[in-house]
C-alpha cells in the first residue's frame, strides 16, 4: 500500500483540502481565467478574448435569450456567476421531469467525463411504469447527488474527507478518504458509490497483432480524470480506487466556465444548472415554479436538486 | 508513479500512437503502461498546476478538440472529440450542428471561444470511445484458414499486399479448387463498346413485342460478336457484361466514401452496387420517390429517393406513427428538444400510434396501440373523416399546377383535381390527357435535357366549375393557373369516365365506415374522430410523422402513401410545423463555380445491365420475361432500389445470374435482416458464392463467413460527408474527418502511405487491375489520384466554396488563430492521415476555408436562415390560414398523391397493374399476393421489434457503458398474455415461428444459437403483440472464441447477452430464402410475423 | 479436554490456512473480489466486526463480574474473560480494517478525526478500550492474591467503556435516518445486552471446554453461565419480537420490507435456522435439561451455537436494511459489479472471516497454553 501522491503527512492532506476548497472556492472567476490563460498559447491574447466574451455575455443577459438554446443561455449565465465571489453564488440543478425522455445520456456522459469504472455511477436515471393497459404511464427520474444543504453523508465521515465546500457542493477529498463507506450508508438517495478498482476492459484479451486488444482499449479508461481539478490517471489501488465517489456538479468544468457534462448532453433539455442567487438565471426562475419538488423532502436534507413535475 | 519515478517521456507531439503501442508492448501492461500513456505529459503539466494550486482542465482547450460526426447510429450528430495527447477521452455534442443544439450557435463563432460550448448527444454518442477502442477490432487482414469451412472461426493473418493479390488474381486459395479473382470479372474494359451495348440493350427493352425483341437480340449478337464471351449470357444481353458478377454491397454509407466507391465501381464497370435501404425504412424512401416523380419531357422521372418528416419544433399537433423519436428515429438528440420544449413551453399535443408504449408515448396526449399492419387503414379512417367533414385544406388541394400554387402562396401542389380515367370495371388508371378529349392539342416542346430535341407535351385535365380545363403542371404564368374542382365522381368526358384524384382517394377511404376502420385497427372510433379533428384544427402546423412501423410491412408502400396523403389534405408540405425535407450543401463540384468537379477522371467504364436485385427495371421489358413469363422467379423492383434482402438470396438462386465475388462493406445482413438466417447457407457455400470479401473492423455475424476480412478505419478515424435528415430545416453538410490516429496499420498503395481501410482496399485493387481514374494522372485535370485525400480535401473545398457561382456564400478564411488551433488539434495524427502540406496543396486557394469548415466539423446554415424571412408562425387562429412561413429549403414542386407511374408498373408475380393511390391492403401477404394466416396455425402472438436508445444493430454491443444500462433485452409481453400462458417476469421462452419451428439460428458451423429470451411483463404493449429490442443476442462480434494464427482469442460473453429474434421472422413462402417483402416499396418486413413462445 | 484443545488447534490452523487466500487477495489485490458494494455497503466483515466487538466488550463485562463486582462464582475467571476480550478485539479490528478501501490511511482517524462521526468515536473508543484490556491484563497477570485497587479502577473504566462501545456500534447504524429499520431508539440499547450475551456464551464454552477438571467450582460456574445465557437469550428474543412487531405494525414500507426480507427473504435460513433454531431454541432447551447442561462437551458446543446465532443476528441486522433500494428502480437503472441489492459474501470474504476466526482461536489457545498466568489453571485441566 503505497501513497503515491506523497500525502503521507498531515500537511499534505491539509494542503490538498485547501486546494479542494479553492477549486470552486476562492476567486472562482480568477481561477477560471487563470485556467483559460494556461490553455492558450498567448496568455495575453486569450485573456483579452475571454474578457471580451464576458462582456458580451453580460450584455446578452437582458437581451433576447429565446434565440439561444438553453444550453448556451446557461453557459453564459455560468460565466457570469463565476465573476462573483463563491460564497455569493448558489449552484443548483433543476430537473424537469416533463422533459426528461429517459435517454440516459446524462448517465453515460458522467461516466465518460469522470472515467467511472464498473460499478460506479453518479447519475442513474430511474424508471417507473404504472397504470393498466391501455392507460399506462411511464416516467424517468435522473438522480444526481442532491448536494444537500443538510447532508447526512458528511457528519458520519470519520476523517472529514467529505464536506460541503464553499459554494455548497458536497465534495470528497480522495486522498483523505479511508473508504469506510459510512457516507454511502448514510445517504438517503443512494447517491454515493465506491470504487472497487475494476476497469471495463480488464476481462479482455491482449493479443497484439491479432486484434487491437486490451492494451489499446484501456487507453481512455486509464487516462486521467479531472475530478476536483486534479489529473488522476487510473492506477492500481490508487485513489480514487478504494474511495467513496459521487457527483460533484462537475466542479472542474464549472471552474473553466463549462456546464456539467450531464447538463450539456441532456437531449430533452430537462436538466438545468446555474446560480440560484442570480435572479435573472434560468434556474432561479424555475425553482420558483409551483410545480417544483425535492426528493424525500421529509428527511430535512434540503437538496439543491429540484424537480419539476 | 510517473514523475516521482522520474520516467522521462518524449513530448506529446513526438510520441506517436505507434510508438506508444510499441512502448506498451515492450513494457507490458499495468503501471509501466501508464507511464507510456499518451496524455501523460498533459498529466504532468496538470499535476504541476495542481500542486501550485491552479486548475487544469486541458479538455476545454480548443486545441485539444476536433469537431466531427458521430456514427454510433446512422443519425450522424455533430460531435466534438476531446483529446488528451492523441487519445480520445470524451465526446460531446457540437454546438454548430442543428441536431445537437437548438438553435445552434452562430457558424462564425470563433473556434477559440467554442471550447466550452457543447451540444447534446445521446448515450450511444457518449459511448463512442468504446466502439473505436474496441479490444476486438481487427488490425490485420484475416484470411479464412485454408482447409476450414466458411464460418468455422479459423483465421490466418495475411499481409495486405498478399491479400490484394489473392482476391484479384484468384487461384486455389483455400485448397478447394480454383477461386475466380476480381480480374476474371473485370471482363469488358472498353467504355465505348459498353456504351454502344447499353444503347442496344435499351432498344431491346423498348421493343414493342417479343418478336422484335428477339430480332434485336440476334442483331446484338452479330454486332458484338467479338465481345460475346465478355457477356454473362449472350442470349440475354440485357444482363450485361461479366463485370456485373462482382457485387459490391454496403450497409452504412454516406457521401465521400460513397463517391469513392462509385468512382471505383464505375471504373470496374459493374451495376451491382447496393445499399441497405430496404432493411431500414425502404418503403418510406420509395414512396417518397414515387411521390416526388415529376412529369419532365413527357415522362414521369426524377423521383428522389427521400422522404419527409415533421418540422415538429414548430408543430402544434403531431401524430407519430411507428416512429419513436426519443429512442431511435434520426434521432433523439435532434428531435427530443424540439418536442419537449414545445410540450412544456408551447402548446404541442401529440399522438403516438404504436403497439408498444414507447418512451415517446410516455409524453403523448394519446397512445393508440393499433394492430400492427393496419397503419394504412388508420390513415384512411382519418382521411375519410377529414373528407366527409370537409376539414381538408380546400384551397391547397384545388391548386392543379405551379401557377395556381404561386397565386396561393404555396410552394407545393398535388394532382388532387386532375382527372383519372377509369377502366370498364371502374378501376382508375392513367390521367386523362387534354388531347384525348379534344380539349387541347399536344404541343411540341424542347427537351429540358437537350433543347435541340423536342417531345410532344400533352396537357392534363381538371374540371373547373364542372368544365374541363387543360393543366400544365409547371406553368408559371398566372393565366395558366388552374384551381380545379376537388371531388369529381364518375364524370363522362368524351369516351372516358373519369374521377378526380381526390375522389379516388375518398372512395378508397370510404371502403369502410369509420367504425369498420376502427374495428380493423383495433381502436376506438371516437379516438379516431378526436384525432382527425385535432389534426385539422391547427392549420398547417399539424403533421403526421411516420417511420419504420409504417413502412416495414408487406403493405408498407401503401401505408406510407396513405399517411402522406393525409398530410397532403392539410397542405402542410414545406411549412414550418408541417412536413419538411432535409437538404445538404453540395460538395461534388456540380454547382457552377465550385473549384473541383470530383467525378473528374482519366477514364471510366459504362456499367450496364440488370442488377442482381433487379431494381429500376420492368420485368416485362426484360428478355428474361420472354423466357419465364409470370410469375417471375423472384420479384422485380422497378420503383425501388437497394433491395438489401435480395442481394444474398438472389446470389443463392443465381437469379438472374450467378455471382463470382461479393464484397460487403459495413453491413451485416445476417444479423440485421428479418429472416437474415436464410443468408447463412448461401454465404457459407463457396459453390454458390465463390469469393466473399468483407470490409469490417470486426468478425461480425456476416463477416464471420467471409474468405477475407479487411479491417477498416472507424468513424473517429476517417472521412465521410454525413448529410442531413428530413426533419432538419437547415441546409447542412457535416464532415466526418479524422480525429484520432487509426488503430489499423498503414499500408502503401500507389507509393503512398494510407491506413488500411476501405479506401486502401479499393485503391490497391485499382492499382493492381490498372483501373482508369486511379493512380498517376487518374484525376485528369487535377493530377494524380493516389491518396484518399485527393478526393476528400477537394470535397471540403467545394463545400467551403458554397453553391453560389460568384463565391458569395463561401465561408470566411480561417485567421491565424483558427489555423493554429486547427494544426495543434491535429498534432497527434500520423502523416498518412494528416499532412498539413498535402492538405494545403490539395485545397489550393481554398486552404484557409477548408480549415474554417473542418474547425467546425462541416457547414451549417444559420438558424435564422432556416425559414423564409426567419418567421416562425404564431399559433394560427384561422383555420388553414395562408401563412407563408415555409422552410428556406423547400421541396417546392408537385406532390404525387395519385401516381400514374406506379399504376404503370405491373406486379412481376401476377402481371397486374399496381395501385397508384392510398389504399388499404390487408396483410400480411406473400410476394405473390397470397394472404398469410399463421394465426390459424396456432402462432398466436405477433412479433415486432423496437430500438432502445442505448443500442444499435452491430455496433454498440461492445459499449460496456451502455451494457450497464441494459445488459440484455427481453421479450416484452402484456401481463395479460403472460398470465394466460402461465408466464412471469424472468421466465425463459423460446420464440418459434412457422418458418423457424426450432427457434434457433443455425450457423452451419455446428453451432446453433437459440432464440431464447427472458419474459418482461408490462402493461405497455398491445395484448397479442410481443416485442424485442434490437442490438442484443449477437453470436460473433467479439462475443465468441475465434482462432487466429492458431491462437484462440476468447470471446467476451458480455457482448452477446440477450437474444435476437430476426431469425423467427417469416420467410416468404414463394421466395423460400428471403423474408416477407413489400413487393412495391421493397421493404424487408419486420412486423408481420406470428410466433409462439415456448417456455424453456 | 486435551482432545478438544487439539481439535481446536487443528481447526484454528486449518482456518488460518483457508484465510491466507483472503488475506492475500485483500491486501495485495484490493477490494475487487468482494461482494459487498455500493448498495449493500457493509457486508460480512462489518457484521463480524460488530460481532467480535460485541464479544470483546461482553467478555470484558464478564471479567468485570470478577474484578469489579467480585462475584464469587466467577472468581478467577476474570483473566480468561479478559484474554478472550484481548483476542476478539483485534479480530474485530482486522475485520473492519479489511473493509476499508484505504486501510493504510487509518492513522487519519487518529490524527485528523471528525469526532462528530460515530465511526471516529468508535475507533477512538475501541482503541482506548483495547488499551484498557491490555492494562487490565497486565494488572491481572501481576496480581497474586485478591483484586488490586488498580485493577478494580481499571475494571470500572473498562466496564463503562464496554457498555459505551458496544452501544456505540448500534448507534453507528442507528444514526442513519435513511435506514428506517435501524433508525429506532432501541437499537443502540440492544447492543450492550447482546454483547453481554456473547461474552457469557464464550465464557460458557471456555469453562466447559477448558475448565480444570478438579476445580470444584467448575460445574457450578457452568451451570450459572448456562442460566445467565438462557436469561439473556430470552431478553434478546423479547427485544427482537418488540423490534419486529413495532416495525411491522408501523407500516413504514421500508421497514416492513426489511423485516420481511429477514423472515422470508433469500436468507430466511440464516434467521430461522441459525439465529432462532440453532442460536436460541436449541441452547435454551439443552441448557434447561440439567443432564445435558452438565455435559461439558454439550454445553461448550451450546456456547459456540449461541455465538453463531449472534453472528447471524448481526448479519440479520446489517444486511436487510441495506438490501432495500433507497429509491425505487435504482437496481435496474445502472447495473454492474457491486451494484446489487442482494448480497451473499464472496469466497474471499468468507476466507478472510474464517482466517480471522482461526487467528483469534489460535491466539486464545496459545495464550492459555503459553502465558504463565493463564497457564497455571489450564494445565491442571
Ligand atoms: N437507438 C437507436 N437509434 C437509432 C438507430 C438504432 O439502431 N438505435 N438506428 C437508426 C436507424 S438506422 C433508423 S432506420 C431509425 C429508426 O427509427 P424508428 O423507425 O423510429 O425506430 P423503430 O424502433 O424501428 O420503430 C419505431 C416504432 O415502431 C414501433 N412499431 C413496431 N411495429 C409496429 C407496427 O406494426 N406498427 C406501428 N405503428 N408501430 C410499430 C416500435 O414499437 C417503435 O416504437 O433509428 C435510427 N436511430
Ligand atoms: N430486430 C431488428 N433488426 C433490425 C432493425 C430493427 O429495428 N430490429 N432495424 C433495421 C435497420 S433500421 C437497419 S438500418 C439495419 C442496419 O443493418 P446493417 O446496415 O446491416 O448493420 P450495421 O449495424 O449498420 O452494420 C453492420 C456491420 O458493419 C460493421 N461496422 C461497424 N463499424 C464499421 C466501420 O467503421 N467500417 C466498416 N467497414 N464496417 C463497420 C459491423 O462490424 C457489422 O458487421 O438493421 C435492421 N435490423
Ligand atoms: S444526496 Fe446523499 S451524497 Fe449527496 S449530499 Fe445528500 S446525502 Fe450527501
Ligand atoms: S468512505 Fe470516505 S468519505 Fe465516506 S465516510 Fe468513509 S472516509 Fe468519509
Ligand atoms: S454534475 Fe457532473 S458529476 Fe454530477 S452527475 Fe452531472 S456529470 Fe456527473
Ligand atoms: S439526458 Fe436529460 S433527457 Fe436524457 S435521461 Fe438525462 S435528464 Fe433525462
Ligand atoms: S443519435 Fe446518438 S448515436 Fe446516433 S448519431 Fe446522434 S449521438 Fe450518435
Ligand atoms: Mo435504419
Amino acid at each position: 500500500m503505497t501513497e503515491p501522491q506523497g500525502t503521507s503527512s498531515i500537511d499534505a492532506g491539509l494542503n490538498r483540502r485547501s486546494f479542494l476548497r479553492k477549486l470552486a472556492g476562492a476567486g472562482g472567476a480568477a481561477v477560471a481565467l487563470q485556467a483559460l490563460d494556461q490553455l492558450a498559447a498567448d496568455p495575453a491574447q486569450a485573456l483579452a478574448s475571454y474578457e471580451a466574451q464576458i462582456q458580451e455575455l453580460s450584455s446578452t443577459s437582458g437581451g433576447d435569450l429565446s434565440k439561444l438554446d438553453v444550453l448556451e443561455r446557461m453557459r453564459r449565465e455560468l460565466v457570469r456567476a463565476l465573476e462573483k465571489p463563491p460564497e455569493e453564488r448558489r449552484w443548483v440543478m433543476v430537473i424537469d421531469l416533463r422533459k426528461c425522455v429517459g435517454c440516459h445520456a446524462c448517465t453515460i456522459a458522467c461516466v465518460a467525463e469522470n472515467r467511472l469504472p464498473p460499478g460506479v455511477v453518479y447519475r442513474p436515471v430511474l424508471e417507473e411504469e404504472w397504470g393498466v393497459y391501455p392507460n399506462v404511464g411511464r416516467r424517468f427520474v435522473p438522480r444526481p447527488c442532491m448536494q444537500c444543504d443538510k447532508p447526512p453523508c458528511t457528519p458520519v465521515c470519520p476523517v472529514n474527507a467529505t464536506y460541503k465546500n464553499v459554494d455548497g457542493v458536497v465534495v470528497v477529498d480522495y486522498d483523505q478518504c479511508i473508504g469506510c463507506r459510512a457516507c454511502l450508508t448514510a445517504c438517503p438517495y443512494g447517491a454515493r458509490t465506491s470504487d472497487f478498482g475494476l476497469t471495463y476492459n480488464e476481462p479482455n484479451p491482449v493479443a497484439d497483432g491479432l486484434i487491437a486488444g486490451r492494451t489499446v482499449a484501456e487507453g481512455y479508461e486509464r487516462a486521467p480524470s479531472f475530478e476536483y481539478g486534479e489529473a488522476r490517471p487510473r492506477q492500481e489501488r490508487t485513489s480514487p480506487i478504494g474511495n467513496a465517489r459521487k457527483c460533484h456538479f462537475c466542479l472542474h468544468r464549472i471552474a473553466v466556465g463549462e456546464l456539467p457534462a450531464c447538463v450539456t448532453t441532456c437531449i430533452g433539455r430537462a436538466t438545468l444548472f446555474g446560480d440560484a442567487n442570480d435572479p435573472a438565471s434560468l434556474v432561479a426562475e424555475m425553482i420558483a415554479q409551483p410545480n417544483v419538488i425535492r426528493l424525500k423532502e421529509e428527511l430535512g436534507t434540503e437538496p439543491r436538486v429540484y424537480y419539476l413535475l | 508513479m510517473d514523475e516521482r519515478r522520474g520516467i522521462q517521456q518524449p513530448s506529446a507531439c513526438e510520441l506517436s500512437r505507434r510508438d506508444f503501442l510499441k512502448a506498451s508492448a515492450i513494457v507490458g501492461g499495468g503501471i509501466a503502461f501508464l507511464g507510456a500513456l499518451p496524455g501523460f505529459s498533459a498529466l504532468q503539466a496538470a499535476r504541476a498546476q495542481a500542486e501550485e494550486g491552479a486548475l487544469a482542465y486541458p479538455l476545454a482547450d480548443p486545441a485539444n478538440q476536433i469537431y466531427t460526426v458521430c456514427l454510433q447510429c446512422n443519425t450522424g450528430c455533430g460531435i466534438k472529440v476531446k483529446l488528451l495527447d492523441g487519445v480520445a477521452t470524451k465526446i460531446e455534442g457540437s454546438p454548430f450542428h442543428p441536431m445537437t443544439m437548438y438553435p445552434h450557435v452562430d457558424y462564425n463563432t470563433p473556434i477559440a471561444s467554442a471550447g466550452t460550448m457543447e451540444g447534446a448527444i445521446c448515450p450511444k454518442g457518449q459511448a463512442g470511445l468504446q466502439s473505436v477502442y474496441d479490444p476486438y477490432r481487427l488490425v490485420s487482414v484475416l484470411k479464412r484458414k485454408p482447409g476450414t469451412p466458411r464460418g468455422g472461426g479459423q483465421w490466418e493473418t495475411i499481409s495486405f499486399e498478399q491479400a490484394i493479390e489473392e482476391i484479384v488474381e484468384g487461384g486455389d486459395l483455400f485448397g478447394e479448387g480454383v477461386v475466380p479473382g476480381l480480374r476474371e470479372s473485370y471482363a469488358l474494359t472498353d467504355a465505348a463498346v459498353a456504351k454502344e451495348m447499353a444503347a442496344a440493350v435499351k432498344a431491346i427493352h423498348n421493343a414493342k413485342d417479343a418478336d422484335s425483341k428477339r430480332a434485336l437480340i440476334a442483331e446484338f449478337q452479330t454486332k458484338f460478336a467479338d465481345y460475346l464471351d465478355l457477356m454473362i449470357d449472350p442470349e440475354h444481353p440485357d444482363l450485361g457484361p461479366r463485370n456485373n458478377q462482382f457485387v459490391f454491397a454496403w450497409g452504412r454509407l454516406k457521401d465521400a466514401r460513397k463517391d469513392f466507391i462509385a468512382r471505383f465501381l464505375n471504373a470496374y464497370g459493374t451495376t451491382n452496387a447496393h445499399g441497405h435501404t430496404t432493411v431500414c425504412q425502404g418503403s418510406l424512401y420509395f414512396t417518397g420517390k414515387a411521390m416526388s416523380e415529376q412529369y419532365v419531357d413527357g415522362a414521369w422521372t426524377g423521383g428522389q429517393k427521400f422522404y419527409w418528416q415533421g418540422d415538429i419544433g414548430n408543430s402544434e399537433f403531431v401524430i407519430f406513427v411507428g416512429a419513436s423519436p426519443f429512442e431511435g428515429n434520426y434521432g433523439p438528440p435532434l428531435r427530443s428538444p424540439r418536442l419537449t420544449t414545445s410540450l412544456v413551453e408551447k402548446n404541442l399535443k401529440y399522438v403516438v400510434v404504436d403497439p408498444r408504449f414507447s418512451k415517446t408515448a410516455s409524453k403523448a396526449w394519446r397512445w393508440l396501440p393499433a394492430k400492427p399492419g393496419t397503419e394504412g387503414a388508420l390513415a384512411l379512417a382519418l382521411i375519410r373523416w377529414v373528407i366527409d367533414n370537409q376539414r381538408y385544406n380546400a384551397p391547397y388541394l384545388s391548386a392543379a399546377n405551379r401557377a395556381a400554387a404561386d397565386q396561393l402562396g404555396q410552394t407545393t401542389w398535388t394532382e388532387a383535381t386532375w382527372l383519372v380515367k377509369l377502366d370498364e370495371n371502374g378501376v382508375p388508371g392513367k390521367f386523362l390527357r387534354a388531347s384525348e378529349i379534344g380539349l387541347r392539342e399536344k404541343e411540341t416542346r424542347p427537351l429540358s435535357t437537350d433543347p435541340d430535341k423536342t417531345y410532344e407535351f400533352d396537357y392534363f385535365v381538371a374540371l373547373v366549375n364542372g368544365e374541363p380545363v387543360p393543366v400544365d403542371p409547371y406553368a408559371r404564368d398566372p393565366e395558366s393557373a388552374v384551381r380545379g374542382d376537388l371531388l369529381v365522381d364518375n364524370v363522362k368526358l368524351g369516351d372516358f369516365t373519369v374521377k378526380s384524384s381526390l375522389q379516388i382517394i375518398a372512395d378508397s377511404a370510404r371502403e369502410h365506415t369509420l367504425e369498420e376502420w376502427a374495428e380493423i385497427c383495433g381502436v376506438e372510433a371516437r379516438a379516431l374522430e378526436e384525432i382527425a379533428f385535432e389534426f385539422t384544427n391547427h392549420g398547417r402546423q399539424a403533421v403526421a410523422d411516420i417511420h419504420r412501423g409504417v413502412s416495414q410491412h408487406t403493405n408498407g408502400f401503401y401505408n406510407v402513401l396513405a399517411w402522406y396523403t393525409l398530410n397532403a389534405l392539410i397542405g402542410n408540405f414545406d411549412h414550418a410545423g408541417g412536413l419538411i425535407k432535409g437538404s445538404t450543401y453540395s460538395a461534388t463540384g456540380s454547382k457552377p463555380g465550385q473549384p473541383f468537379k470530383i467525378s473528374q477522371s482519366s477514364g471510366t467504364m459504362v456499367p450496364f445491365g440488370t442488377s442482381i436485385i433487379r431494381h429500376n427495371e420492368k420485368y416485362e421489358k426484360h428478355t428474361l420475361f420472354l423466357r419465364d413469363g409470370y410469375p417471375a422467379r423472384r420479384n422485380w423492383y422497378p420503383l425501388s432500389s437497394d433491395i438489401y434482402q435480395e442481394i444474398v438470396p438472389s446470389i443463392g438462386d443465381a437469379y438472374p445470374y450467378p455471382v463470382k465475388a461479393l464484397m460487403f462493406y459495413m453491413g451485416s445482413p445476417v444479423y440485421s435482416l428479418p429472416a437474415g438466417h436464410t443468408n447463412i447457407p448461401i454465404l457459407a457455400d463457396p459453390k454458390k458464392l465463390p469469393l466473399f470479401i468483407a470490409i469490417d473492423p470486426f468478425i461480425g455475424e456476416t463477416s464471420m463467413f467471409a474468405d477475407y476480412i479487411f479491417p477498416d478505419t472507424m468513424y473517429l478515424e476517417r472521412w465521410e460527408f454525413h448529410g442531413s435528415h428530413p426533419s432538419v430545416a437547415f441546409k447542412i453538410q457535416p464532415v466526418r474527418n479524422p480525429a484520432i490516429a487509426p488503430l489499423v496499420p498503414d499500408v502503401t498503395v500507389f507509393g503512398q502511405q494510407m491506413p488500411m481501410s476501405l479506401e486502401a482496399v479499393l485503391m490497391a485493387i485499382a492499382e493492381r487491375l490498372g483501373l482508369p481514374g486511379f493512380g498517376e494522372g487518374g484525376y485528369k485535370d487535377y493530377g494524380d489520384f493516389t491518396h484518399p485525400d485527393d478526393l476528400y480535401i477537394r470535397m471540403v473545398a467545394n463545400l467551403a466554396f458554397g453553391e453560389k457561382e460568384d463565391g458569395s456564400d463561401a465561408v470566411p478564411d480561417a485567421d491565424d488563430e483558427e489555423l493554429r488551433i486547427f494544426l495543434e488539434a491535429r498534432r497527434h495524427l500520423p502523416p498518412s492521415v494528416f499532412d498539413a502540406a498535402r492538405w494545403e496543396r490539395l485545397a489550393g486557394d481554398y486552404w484557409r476555408k477548408v480549415v474554417y469548415v473542418l474547425n467546425r466539423g462541416g457547414r451549417f446554415q444559420a438558424f435564422e436562415k432556416g425559414y423564409k424571412e426567419g418567421v416562425i408562425p404564431e399559433p394560427s387562429a384561422n383555420y388553414f390560414g395562408l401563412d407563408l412561413t415555409v422552410t428556406a429549403n423547400p421541396f417546392a414542386t408537385m406532390v404525387n398523391i395519385y401516381q400514374e407511374k406506379t399504376y404503370d408498373v405491373k406486379n412481376a408475380m401476377t402481371g397486374e397493374h399496381l395501385v397508384g393511390y392510398a389504399r388499404y391492403f390487408p396483410g400480411p401477404y406473400a410476394v405473390t399476393g397470397e394472404v398469410l394466416n399463421d394465426e390459424a396455425d396456432g402462432f398466436d402472438l405477433r412479433l415486432i421489434t423496437h430500438r432502445e436508445i442505448m443500442q444499435t444493430k452491430s455496433r454498440t454491443s461492445s459499449n460496456y457503458w451502455l451494457l450497464a444500462l441494459l445488459p440484455e433485452n427481453a421479450v416484452l409481453m402484456n401481463a395479460v398474455d403472460a398470465e394466460q400462458r402461465g408466464l412471469k417476469d424472468g421466465d425463459l421462452v423460446r420464440i418459434v415461428s412457422p418458418t423457424n419451428p426450432s427457434g434457433e439460428w443455425d450457423l452451419m458451423n455446428g453451432k446453433k444459437v437459440p432464440m431464447i429470451g427472458k419474459i418482461k411483463t408490462t402493461q405497455g404493449i398491445r395484448p397479442g403483440v410481443i416485442s424485442f429490442a434490437l442490438g442484443f443476442g449477437h453470436f460473433a462480434y467479439g462475443g465468441v472464441d475465434v482462432t487466429i494464427n492458431g491462437t484462440t482469442i476468447p470471446g467476451d460473453a458480455r457482448r452477446i447477452r440477450g437474444f435476437h429474434a430476426n431469425a423467427a421472422m417469416r420467410v416468404d413462402p414463394y421466395l423460400g430464402n428471403t423474408t416477407l417483402v413489400d413487393p412495391v416499396g421493397g421493404s424487408a418486413v419486420f412486423y408481420d410475423t406470428f410466433v409462439r413462445v415456448e417456455k424453456v | 479436554m486435551v482432545t478438544i484443545k487439539r481439535i481446536l488447534y487443528v481447526l484454528g490452523i486449518l482456518a488460518l490456512i483457508l484465510g491466507l487466500y483472503g488475506f492475500y487477495n485483500r491486501l495485495f489485490i484490493g477490494e475487487r473480489d468482494v461482494n459487498y458494494g455500493s448498495y449493500v455497503t457493509w457486508g460480512l466483515w462489518v457484521a463480524m466486526y460488530l460481532f467480535f466487538a460485541g464479544v470483546a466488550s461482553g467478555s470484558y463485562m464478564v471479567a468485570a463480574l470478577d474484578y469489579l463486582f467480585g462475584v464469587k462464582l466467577f472468581k478467577g475467571l476474570g483473566k480468561y474473560a479478559l484474554w478472550s476480550a484481548m483476542v476478539t478485539l483485534p479480530a474485530a479490528l482486522i475485520s473492519i480494517g479489511m473493509d476499508l478501501g484505504h486501510m493504510e490511511r487509518v492513522w487519519k482517524v487518529y490524527l485528523q478525526p471528525n469526532l462528530t462521526s460515530l465511526l471516529a468515536q468508535m475507533v477512538w473508543g475501541y482503541t482506548i478500550f483495547g488499551a484498557v484490556i491490555v492494562i487490565s491484563l497486565v494488572l491481572a497477570a501481576r496480581q497474586k492474591e485478591g483484586t488490586s485497587w488498580a485493577l478494580k479502577v481499571m475494571a470500572a473504566i473498562g466496564f463503562v467503556l464496554a457498555i459505551f462501545v458496544s452501544g456505540g456500534v448500534g448507534a453507528l447504524l442507528g444514526v442513519n435516518a435513511s435506514r428506517a429499520v435501524w433508525h429506532v431508539g432501541l437499537l443502540p440499547a440492544q447492543f450492550p445486552i447482546f454483547s453481554l450475551a456473547t461474552g457469557t456464551a464464550l465464557l460458557l464454552t471456555i469453562v466447559s471446554f477448558f475448565g480444570a477438571a478438579n476445580d470444584p467450582q467448575r460445574e457450578g460456574r457452568q451451570r450459572a453461565l448456562g442460566v445467565i445465557t438462557i436469561v439473556l437469550l430470552l431478553v434478546k428474543t423479547y427485544i427482537l419480537w418488540s423490534d419486529f412487531s413495532m416495525s411491522l405494525y408501523s407500516g413504514v414500507p421500508q421497514n416492513v420490507q426489511a423485516i420481511n426480507e429477514v423472515l422470508y427473504g433469500t436468507y430466511w435460513w440464516s434467521f430461522w435456522i441459525l439465529q432462532i433454531f440453532l442460536g436460541t431454541v436449541v441452547p435454551i432447551v439443552v441448557l434447561l435439561v440439567p443432564a445435558w447442561a452438565k455435559n461439558r462437551i454439550l454445553s461448550g458446543l451450546i456456547g459456540v451455537l449461541v455465538l453463531i446465532g449472534f453472528a447471524a443476528a448481526r448479519a440479520n441486522i446489517v444486511f436487510p436494511a441495506l438490501t432495500i433500494p433507497e429509491l425505487q428502480g435504482l437496481a435496474e437503472a445502472f447495473t454492474g459489479p457491486h451494484l446489487n441489492f442482494d448480497y451473499f459474501p464472496s469466497l474471499m470474504e468468507w476466507s478472510v472471516t474464517i482466517g480471522v476466526v482461526g487467528l483469534s482461536t489460535l491466539a486464545y489457545l496459545i495464550g492459555i497454553d503459553r502465558l504463565p498466568f493463564l497457564k497455571t489453571q489450564a494445565e491442571v485441566a
